[in-house]
């Protein structure tokens, strides 16, 4: 097959027609990227509001993902030591690892991080403060705007840019019930107000389902060719709420959410993320017409990617499921690249698969491996050629 | 595997009063009616039942089959979460005359997420099972430094730690925090569990760690089976 621009083939791969290759799609968080960044001579490795792709289109990504919504600030700004800082939406954010650490023992501390092992741990920015606690503080609350021009001037010159040649993909990142819990009320509050104050968690729900809703479609205004919606309702070995709770509580919204999205543009594509395990409500995620879901944390609950695929892969297309928690980190190259080979195997048969490591590639991972997964994937990622053959 | 249900205490009737029933505090607990629990263990408390009996036949019925349940993923955590408190309410109540009765914990466990990681709704679980299945639990919450837990271990002369940790970055500190708990001569005093979603058994062993969990019910059980055997003393 000739070769294939970047947006057709991506495009072509959710729709489950032949590609040429295996689209790809890596994601790296800031520390990650700047390692791999100064290997390659590139010098604007921004991620977050000012991302910059060049360093992911070398790396040979076919799409374009800028975030925007709750996660978008917190996890790529500088947090200062004892420093609680706010976003848009009120909530608090502070930094984690650095107990006892002054400012300057911290840059000390990260001039220690190995290049090519394994680093050393990471401070990670982490909400501290949810602004939702009773009814009172929900009447009181002010949604933020979903028109911010700052939030939305960056996608409109990100098509311009690069739209002819790649696929453009914004990401609402916590979308619903993650948004809720990990960021508006927190985890453990959340849960007992299923139980103990079900309005309030309807109110907080239903105003996230309308912000989102609202920035999405603005975003779509603007040309992008898929919203991806992620919200985290699987842990490590099962959903963490259950199926029917799932479809009580979240499915309508979304419901609500992907109908208003596709009035706006019939022909958007829509990616629903989840981490974990929440292959239960894959089939719901079919009935919602999503055209592609990043299952497949392949360490987890349902480890049957070959099932999955099998089961679901003529309904929706898949993107993910190298494993990013033992084998990405800590693997030896031989075992990474048996690891691209096995994910091809088990998942881009047929078609209607997108590569991309399970998550994001974190500060742990070895330049070697980095280096191993781009060539396994070149080396594995062809369709009439084995083991796409 | 079939479906869990509820254990009925063996020979209850002979160690209540005449006319007592725990049906409606074994359905509180399983509902995560809190309310009911706490009134209900007053209640048993006020009829003079020893307060052992109380919770092994009142309380932990209810507790178990959930707990059951939520291993064989029929609940979730927010389910989870409602009968833990409910226990909880209950156990409130009848610790303080356990202490009195000179009855000991099963166990002192000091609990936290490692060094760089705020990730605490697995460990907080791991605790309220833990706590009610009789252990004492120091919770010292997220991002805990490895001298703390050598601290607070020393000086509550802990017989478990159990680190917690959800990143692949941060599972390094289970390695490093064990291994600071050797320089400081400690290692031996305690059983070392670790846990979250990146670990494995495999890292457990690597990471030279007593045991895994893989979820909070076989925490519990591990705990269980480690505190009977018998460590170095911490005097």
């Amino acid at each position: 097959m000739k070769e294939l621009l970047p947006r057709e083939r991506f495009i072509r791969a959710l729709r489950r027609e032949p590609v040429d290759r295996v689209p790809l799609l890596y994601r790296m968080k800031a520390e990650a990227k700047a390692k791999l960044a100064r290997i390659y001579g590139i010098e604007n490795a921004a991620t977050g509001r000012k991302h910059n792709p060049e360093l992911e289109l070398r790396l040979g990504n076919d799409a374009i993902i800028y975030q925007i919504g709750i996660n978008a600030d917190f996890s790529h700004r500088h947090i200062e030591i004892g420093e609680t800082w706010h976003n848009h939406f009120g909530v608090g954010y502070g930094k984690s690892g650095l107990e006892g650490r002054t400012g300057e023992e911290e840059i000390e501390f990260m001039k220690t991080q190995e290049f090519w092992g394994p680093a050393k741990v990471v401070p990670e920015n982490f909400p501290n403060f949810h602004p939702i606690q009773s009814m009172e503080d929900l009447k009181n609350y002010t949604w933020p705007d979903p028109a911010d021009p700052e939030m939305l001037a960056p996608i409109k010159t990100l098509c311009e840019e690069y739209q002819d040649d790649y696929f453009i993909i914004v990401d609402l990142s916590s979308t619903l019930i993650e948004a809720a819990y990990a960021h508006i009320v927190g985890t453990q509050k959340f849960f007992l107000m299923m139980f103990d104050e079900p309005d309030l968690i309807a109110g907080v729900l239903d105003g996230l389902t309308e912000y989102y809703t609202e920035l999405g479609k603005n975003a779509i205004a603007l040309g992008v060719d898929m919203i991806r919606v992620g919200d985290d309702v699987g842990a490590q070995q099962a959903m963490m709420i259950s199926p029917k709770v799932w479809r009580e509580m979240a499915k309508p919204r979304f419901d609500y959410m992907f109908k208003e999205f596709r009035k706006a543009n019939d022909e958007l594509f829509i990616k629903l993320h989840s981490c974990g395990d929440y292959s239960p409500i894959l089939g719901d995620q079919v009935e919602l017409g999503v055209d592609l879901s990043g299952l497949m944390q392949p360490t987890g609950g349902n480890k049957d990617q070959v099932g999955l695929k099998k089961k679901f892969g003529g309904d929706i297309s898949l993107i993910g499921g190298f494993d990013v928690q033992n084998l990405l980190p800590r693997g030896q190259v031989e075992a990474v690249r048996q690891g691209v080979l096995d994910t091809m195997k088990n998942l881009a048969v047929g078609g209607g698969y997108i590569f991309s490591p399970s998550h994001y590639i974190l500060a742990d991972v070895p330049v070697q491996n980095i280096y191993t997964l781009l060539e396994a994937q070149r080396d594995f990622g062809t369709y009439g050629r084995y083991p796409l053959n | 595997m079939s479906e869990p249900e509820l254990q009925i205490p063996e020979g209850w009737e002979g160690r209540a009063p005449d006319g007592w029933e725990w049906q409606t505090l074994w359905e509180a607990v399983e509902e995560g009616d809190h309310t009911y629990s706490h009134d209900r263990v007053q209640q048993a408390i006020d009829a003079d039942i020893d307060p052992r009996i109380i919770l092994d036949d009142g309380l932990f019925p209810g507790f178990n089959l959930q707990g059951d349940r939520f291993s064989e993923q029929i609940i979730f955590i927010p389910e989870m979460l409602i009968t833990a408190r409910a226990m909880k309410a209950g156990l409130a109540l009848i610790r303080p005359l356990l202490a009195a009765m000179a009855e000991k914990p099963l166990g002192t466990f000091v609990m936290g997420t490692v060094l760089g990681d705020m990730h605490d709704i697995g460990q907080s679980i791991v605790t309220i099972m833990l706590e009610n299945a009789g252990f004492k639990v120091i919770n010292l919450g997220t991002d805990v430094h490895p001298d703390r837990f050598i601290e607070t271990a020393a000086e509550e002369e802990a017989d478990l730690v159990g680190f917690s940790a959800l990143l692949s970055t941060t599972v390094y500190y289970q390695k490093v925090t064990i291994e600071e708990f050797e320089k400081a001569g400690h290692r031996d005093k305690v059983h070392i569990l670790i846990g979250g979603a990146p670990t494995t058994q495999e890292w457990a062993n690597e990471c030279g760690a007593d045991g895994w969990g893989k979820d909070a019910m076989e925490a519990v059980k591990l705990a269980r089976r480690l505190v009977a055997e018998k460590r170095e003393a911490w005097v």
